[in-house]
């Protein structure tokens, strides 16, 4: 077996370590594909966001980027017709639920969100889906960091923080479907649980869902 | 939710149990809460707390869990349960009429345990009787056919005459205890 | 014990199972159907009328409480065989007619044929069901001893050959087993219909040593009853399935995955898997051989999507439901890594038959590209509601005007859903489309795993739509984005529409988005959730357009598109029945007395419509709700 493949993203001819998955190959090589739930580290992608969708010849379907490994001799398309469809439509939806108010938010200017409507060219202002109405509530019971759940988009990249990075167990997914929420053991506030306060989760965090607290005041 | 009296020691005794009969793996997690449950009637935080404890896995993923499924419910349900099957044909012959029938009759919502924990009341996903649509289970055994709003004034009346009929068994019993009590202070 | 051959040790279990069978068949028996649809019919009173009946009249005869036979629409159902007299079944049983049977057929010589269904066998007193119009379509396979034998007692399933398979397969290689069931072509029944024996190929040459057989019995879809009535009826059937599987691939654990709403069938499988153990056909040295396989049950803690395979393994390892993505299959990395089988209840119901008689038999039955027989639960508006098994090729229409005797009260069809909340709703046109994987496909259905609704003109088809997608939406796992927040979008569309809110350019995004939830979710239940919508806007547009641009329904169901209306010129003044029925006293008399609906309070439970007696069917439900022009003032 080679440790290397060769193969085509976007007209581009690219050598790619065997094994790697597709889309860590386009990062790297500055090929930009959307992307919210992927962790590099780990082994099997959530493959939950849905954006990081790419066509390739011989396949009938898009395929998400974070879970196909790259193959010798593989041609890769990241923008159609097609891809640019489900994309925009995903990404919209995850901003029919999304808090939209960068300028309050401390991740303005470093949001994956924005990241990729400025890459793709989709607006965050969407208008084709009504926003869902929630009552969520910040909590900012840590010292330095808080969490904001009503700008979370459910990539789950904190808890792999929480789990593999620090080791702890504080954080996880509750409930189905639409009312989906990353919470504490019973909902208490993370001051009260047994988080840490290590803080990787606010580094792992894309988007502005859990983030620093503003020096008192600044 | 408050614990009431003797629950506490009950919860810790019955996860303890539970904890006793399993392998303490992960497999096991299931399982264990459905045994929790059919025990004391719902997941109180104290019982997943102990599980997690005694599984060794961190106590979110419980909770994430028991909010996860539809049969685990993290509140004590009513005396009187009635669960309202919406499955297809329950639906077609009028299932949300018999399920909004019973929350103006119990006078809560879907979902809800009334406030003097008497009745609850839930939908369910197919119970699979679907030739009796509407069907809705009582306490958990009992499956009721056909039942339209007239047939829910009856089951109503059936759950208030037996609430009567306890009442009055346990007044009589406690007024026995009370006299035997007496007497048996007179004995002395 | 072990010296014998396996079907030395099977002829010796069979020898005693027929013993003590015929033994029992000394007495009168009375066989109950006690399956789920039966007890909710009334058949554990009906049981307790039978012994009342028997132990009054001093007689030796015996209750048995079997499963389901399929005839639900006349349950509660027994079958009673006396000595001497054909077996007959009887239906819609109740105090009266219990004593009756007891009385004059079972103390007597009569078997009040008035009362009689039918006959179990051929005989030349009384027709059979295969008499009956419908049995010339029907063919039962996996139904067969459904309801006619004890499922409690593993005697009465080894009596008529049970695990006589298992014996033969086990007198010889593995991979004949194997090579057996991809002959025969078989497809599984779980939805999907993916080659049987390409999957179990699949996970016997993915290597290792530990492997898993799971049964899927999660059969969540609503208006879907048969996985459980063949868990209840006939559980050893289902069991033997399994075993042979696990000879085949080299398993040697498995577990078969019950829905939590199914207690009986757990219980009754529980069972059969301990007579099991007790007569060497599961456990340790299968039928003296040196083959090990053990089972367990596993029961599911209500959540649809867990029957995805991936999310049923999740859910046994003691995680959320949630599937993942796939590849790796199941069949290369399953439960904890291992590969694993995974199939439907009834695709292991077959596997037995097909070794003990052969693939070509197998193939002989329904079409070359889905061979064997479909088994549906009819249910909605038709007349013999109900479980039927008829051969791959029979078409919707035969289906539900032959054997489901057509719709009930001179309605008129509509639609048939077929395949639940992942399936599509059919209309008229359709009707002569064969039941196979691949043409239900094509008409923008699935085969599902065997829920059959039939629609009639009172049903909507927008709010059917509505119904099912506010199931899946309300069942999506919350991974993905498109299931998680496109679903909840659709349904909000479709609810503004139920309400007469709708317009044509929410329409069309409707669509868009149904089609990109399709293409886009991550697992089969997001991938699926939109053909509901989606076949009913290609059938039934009309419907829709209706809705939005008259605010009008159709059919009269949505409750914020109609009013219920008493006709002034058919209400008798007279009879008061409406006013006692209205559970909310919104009906009041008028002072010409006439009854009227005091529109502020009326909840539209349709109460009074039906409370009215048919003479004058007086209360109408009008679409658009708007109140006709008083017309009082005309007549003076
Ligand atoms: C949402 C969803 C629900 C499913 N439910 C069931 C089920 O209840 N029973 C079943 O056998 N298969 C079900 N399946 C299909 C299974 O994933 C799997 O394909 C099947 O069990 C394979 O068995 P088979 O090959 O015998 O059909 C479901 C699939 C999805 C996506
Ligand atoms: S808080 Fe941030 S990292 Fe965690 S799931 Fe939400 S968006 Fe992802
Ligand atoms: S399609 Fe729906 S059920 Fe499947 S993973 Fe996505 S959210 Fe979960
Ligand atoms: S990054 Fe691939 S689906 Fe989220």
């Amino acid at each position: 077996m080679n440790d290397y493949v060769n193969i085509t993203i976007d007209d581009r001819k690219i050598k790619a370590r065997a094994g790697e998955k597709l889309l860590w190959v386009a990062l790297d090589n500055d090929i930009y594909i959307p992307h919210l739930c992927a962790v590099r580290e780990k082994e099997r992608s959530n493959a939950s966001c849905r954006l990081c969708f790419v066509e390739i010849e011989g396949m009938a379907r898009p395929v998400t980027s974070c879970t196909q490994v790259v193959r010798e001799e593989m041609v890769v398309r990241t923008r159609s017709t097609r891809i640019d469809r489900l994309v925009k439509t995903a990404f919209e939806l995850l901003l029919s639920d999304h808090n939209l108010s960068c300028r309050e938010c401390p991740a303005n200017g470093n949001c994956e969100l924005q990241k990729i409507a400025k890459e793709r060219g989709l607006k965050l202002r969407q208008k084709r889906f009504k926003a869902i109405e929630r009552d969520h509530t910040v909590d900012d019971s840590p010292d330095e960091f808080a969490f904001d759940p009503s700008r979370c988009v459910l990539c789950g990249r904190c808890i792999w923080a929480d789990r593999e990075e620090a080791g702890v167990g504080a954080i996880g997914f509750a409930n189905r479907g639409i009312n989906s929420v990353i919470t504490t053991f019973e909902g208490v506030s993370l001051a009260e649980s047994i988080c840490t306060q290590c803080k990787l989760c606010v580094e792992a965090c894309p988007v502005g869902a859990f983030y620093y607290k503003k020096d008192k005041k600044a | 939710m408050q614990l009431l009296e003797g629950e506490r020691e009950l919860i810790l005794s019955t996860v303890e149990e539970v904890l006793q009969n399993s392998s303490r793996n992960r497999e096991d997690l299931i399982p264990s809460l459905q045994r929790v449950q059919s025990k004391l009637g719902y997941l109180p935080a104290l019982a997943m707390e102990k599980l997690a404890e005694g599984l060794d896995i961190p106590a979110v993923d419980i909770y994430g869990i028991a909010t996860f499924y539809n049969q685990f419910r993290l509140n004590p349900p009513g005396k009187y349960q009635v669960k309202v099957c919406m499955g297809t044909a329950c639906y077609m012959k009028g299932g949300e009429i018999t399920l909004e029938s019973f929350e103006r009759r119990m006078e809560i919502e879907e979902g809800e345990t009334s406030p003097d924990r008497l009745y609850s009341l839930e939908r369910v996903a197919c119970v699979g009787c679907c030739t009796l649509a509407p069907v809705v289970v009582v306490n958990d055994d009992h499956i009721e056919g056909y039942v339209t709003p007239t047939r829910v004034d009856g089951i109503m009346l059936e759950f208030e005459e037996a609430d009567q009929k306890e009442e009055e068994t346990e007044k009589e019993t406690e007024e026995e205890t009370k006299k035997t009590a007496a007497e048996g202070g007179k004995n002395k | 014990m072990s010296a014998d051959s396996p079907m030395d040790n099977y002829e010796k279990l069979f020898e005693v199972a027929k013993q003590n069978e015929e033994a029992r068949r000394e007495k009168p028996r009375i066989l109950l159907g006690t399956a789920s649809c039966g007890v909710a019919a009334g058949a554990l009173q009906v049981k307790e009328f039978f012994l009342k009946e028997i132990e009054s009249h001093g007689l030796d005869a015996e209750v048995v409480e079997v499963g389901c036979i399929g005839h639900c629409y006349a349950e509660p159902l027994a079958i009673i065989a006396k000595p001497g007299f054909p077996a007959i079944t009887y239906g819609n049983l109740d105090e009266g007619l219990v004593h009756l049977l007891v009385e004059d057929f079972l103390a007597g010589e009569d078997p009040c044929y008035e009362y009689a269904l039918a006959a179990v066998d051929r005989n030349d007193v009384f027709p059979t069901f295969e008499d009956f119009p419908r049995g010339i379509y029907e063919n039962k396979l996996i139904l067969e001893q459904c309801g006619y034998i004890d499922p409690e007692s593993i005697d009465s399933y080894i009596e008529k050959d049970g695990y006589r398979a298992l014996a033969k397969a086990l007198s010889d290689e593995p991979a004949r087993t194997l090579d057996e069931v991809k002959a025969s072509n078989l497809r599984g029944r779980g939805g999907a219909g993916f080659p049987t024996g390409r999957k179990w190929e699949t996970s016997l040459k993915a290597g290792g040593d530990e492997k898993y057989v799971i049964c899927n019995a999660d059969e969540g879809d609503p208006g879907a009853f048969m996985d459980r009535s063949i868990l209840e009826s006939d559980p050893h059937q289902v069991i033997e399935g399994m075993v042979l599987c696990a000879y085949a691939i080299g398993a040697t654990e498995g577990y078969l995955y019950i829905r939590a709403e199914y207690p009986r069938a757990v219980k009754r499988v529980r069972e059969a898997l301990e007579q099991a153990r007790e007569k060497g056909v599961l456990g340790s040295s299968i039928l003296g051989t040196e083959f090990n396989f053990d089972l367990q049950v596993f029961q599911g803690a209500g959540a649809f999507v867990c029957g995805e395979e991936t999310a049923l393994l999740s859910s046994i390892e003691g995680r959320r439901g949630v599937p993942r993505y796939r590849p790796p299959f199941p069949a290369v990395e399953g439960l904890w890594g291992k590969p694993t089988v995974i199939n439907n209840v009834k695709t292991f119901s077959y596997v037995p038959h097909i070794i003990n008689r052969g693939a070509d038999w197998f193939k002989s039955i329904g079409t070359p590209e889905s061979p064997g027989t479909a088994v549906f639960s009819l249910v909605g508006k038709v007349v013999n509601t109900g479980l039927v098994e008829v051969p791959m090729g029979t078409t919707l229409r035969e289906l539900i005007f032959e054997v489901g005797g057509g719709l009930p009260d001179g309605k008129e069809f509509k639609a048939v859903q077929i395949g639940g909340p992942s399936g599509g709703c059919l209309p008229e046109s359709a009707l002569d489309v064969p039941i196979d994987f691949d043409s239900l496909h094509e008409a923008g259905a699935i085969m599902g795993s065997g829920g059959l609704v039939v629609m009639d003109e009172d049903d909507c088809m927008v709010s059917v739509a509505h119904y099912f997608l506010e199931f899946t939406q309300q069942e999506s796992c919350g991974k993905c984005t498109f299931c998680r927040l496109g679903t909840k979008h659709m349904l909000d569309i479709l609810t503004d529409i139920t309400r007469g809110h709708g317009d044509e350019e929410r329409l069309t995004l409707l669509e868009e988005l149904a089609e990109d939830v399709r293409d886009g979710s991550l697992c089969n239940l997001g991938r699926t959730a939109p053909n509901p919508v989606l076949t009913t806007l290609k059938y039934f547009r009309d419907e829709y357009k209706a809705h939005i641009e008259e605010g009008r329904c159709p059919a009269r169901a949505c409750r914020d598109l109609v009013l219920f209306y008493i006709e002034p010129s058919r209400c008798s003044k007279l009879c008061n029945v409406c006013v006692g029925s209205c559970p909310t006293e919104a009906i009041y008399t008028r002072d010409d007395g006439l009854k009227a609906i005091d529109q502020e309070k009326c909840v539209k439970c349709d109460n009074c419509r039906k409370a009215c007696p048919p003479e004058y069917n007086a209360v109408i439900k009008l679409s658009p709700p708007v109140l006709p022009p008083e017309k009082e003032k005309k007549r003076t």
